[in-house]
């Protein structure tokens, strides 16, 4: 494993970026991981305006989006991250509690990734993100124009 | 509109009739006059009732909508600070185990286990709420089929336990394959559950005639049974007759049972004793129309 792809995390929820990242460091992911707090702040983020609008123009290796957000849903940014041309090829993992019909389906129609539903129980979001993070930001090779970072 | 003798009105079916001798003159005419107020008053009332009923069914759909949206969003949005309950004990427990008495460290490994039991009242709920809202795809049905399947399914997790299986003949029935396939499985594995008291289980699986159209299927088991005073709660949800240290379950199996076979036109019903075993039945529509296209196609 020579390079490591920064993480995006949409999420809203303190509780869950917590535990999300203790997920990562568990498995002693030393990717780095950006947090956006709802969906507009994401999508200035990824735009590189606003408050990042100084920060070097290129993609994170996987984006960890959940649905409700405040301001801008995440069904709203993945359709805007897809309809555009240098953001469309970041991978966009889907990470919910929703295990709705038509949440799955219009995230596929928007062209998302992957879609995980948030286990309840510790162990298996822990597995989960875990599993998550290993392939999308070690194994998978992301798309050209996302920066590795040399370890 | 007729006048009565006595001057109130009333509505009238009039017939005229000419009259004629056998060489066909004229000789007069024949007027039968009758007082139709009873019938258009019945006819009225009758589209009155016709109206309540659809406003009624109207309504009734609506709620149902409510509700059904209601119990998921439950379930849904308490999932999040479930996860949260069950994942920071997690890392307590991990974090100041060391430095926790016996009787904390016991509380901790309790809420654990609390938020798992709730978590799977959650899924189960989520799940049923589902399984309201899911479409029926009706269709040509093997049971005996979907039955071997389930069975071989849960043998896997019998172990050694010695369980006598008797399958009687199951025809095909008419239904959605996957939901049916549900209803077995909840009623064999609960047959698997309520026998592992038996040193030898017997389960038997069979299929009557119940009339022309539809056919009663039986799953009965020589386990633990119930007193008959308590079957209307079986199929009720989270209803359960066990204690959780006697019987494992959330009790939402007999529930999602009746609710895939009421959705299917059919209806369920339990008879036992305590100690004595116990017997599901479910009744289905009958499948010879489609099976013989199907057959006659294949």
């Amino acid at each position: 494993m020579s390079t490591l792809g920064r993480i995006l995390i949409v999420e809203d929820d303190p509780n869950d970026v917590e535990l999300t990242l203790t997920a990562l460091g568990e498995y002693n992911l030393a990717n780095e991981v950006v947090i956006t707090r709802d969906g507009q702040q994401a999508l200035d983020y990824l735009f590189c305006r606003g408050e990042f609008h100084a920060r070097p123009n290129d993609n994170p290796a996987v984006m960890l989006l959940d649905l409700k957000l405040p301001r801008v849903d995440g069904l709203e940014v993945l359709q805007q991250v897809k309809a555009d041309a240098r953001l469309r090829i970041i991978p966009v993992v889907v990470l919910t509690s929703s295990h709705e019909e038509k949440d799955k389906m219009r995230s596929y129609d928007f062209g998302v990734n992957a879609y995980v539903v948030k286990p309840v129980n510790f162990h298996e979001f822990v597995n989960a993100v875990k599993e998550l993070g290993v392939f999308w930001a070690v194994i998978n090779e992301p798309p050209p124009g996302s920066v590795k970072k040399p370890t | 509109m007729r006048v009565r003798k006595d001057g109130s009105r009333f509505l009238a079916n009039v017939v005229i009739d000419a009259l004629k001798d056998d060489g066909g003159q004229l000789i007069g005419f024949a007027k039968i006059t009758r007082d139709v107020s009873e019938r258009v008053q019945a006819a009225r009332e009758l589209e009155r009732l016709n109206r309540e009923l659809q406003k009624r069914a109207t309504e009734l759909e609506a709620s149902n909508k409510e509700l059904e949206s209601f119990a998921y969003s439950v379930s849904h949005d308490l999932r999040a600070p479930l996860r949260h309950v069950a994942g920071y004990s997690e890392l307590l427990q991990k974090q100041a185990s060391s430095s926790l008495d016996d009787k904390s460290r016991r509380y901790v490994q309790t809420i654990l286990e609390s938020a798992k039991r709730m978590g799977d009242l959650i899924d189960d709920l989520l799940a049923f709420s589902r399984l309201g809202r899911a479409e029926v795809k009706m269709r040509a049905v093997n049971l005996q089929q979907v039955v071997q399947e389930v069975i071989a399914e849960v043998s896997r997790d019998t172990g050694d336990r010695d369980i006598a299986w008797k399958i009687g003949a199951l025809p095909a029935c008419h239904g959605d394959s996957s939901m049916l396939k549900l209803v077995v499985v909840n009623l064999v594995s609960n047959a698997v559950k309520f026998t592992r008291i038996r040193t030898r289980a017997a389960i038997e699986i069979g299929c009557a005639d119940k009339n022309n159209d539809e056919l009663e299927v039986f799953v009965r088991d020589n386990g633990a049974g119930f007193d008959m005073q308590y079957a209307n709660k079986l199929f009720g949800v989270f209803q359960r007759l066990h204690l959780a240290e006697q019987f494992e379950g959330t009790g939402i199996g007999l529930a999602t049972v009746q609710r895939i076979i009421h959705r299917h036109g059919g209806q369920v019903r339990a008879e036992g004793a305590v100690d004595q075993g116990a017997t599901f039945y479910f009744s289905l529509p009958k499948a010879h129309e489609l099976a013989e296209r199907t057959a006659s196609t294949s």
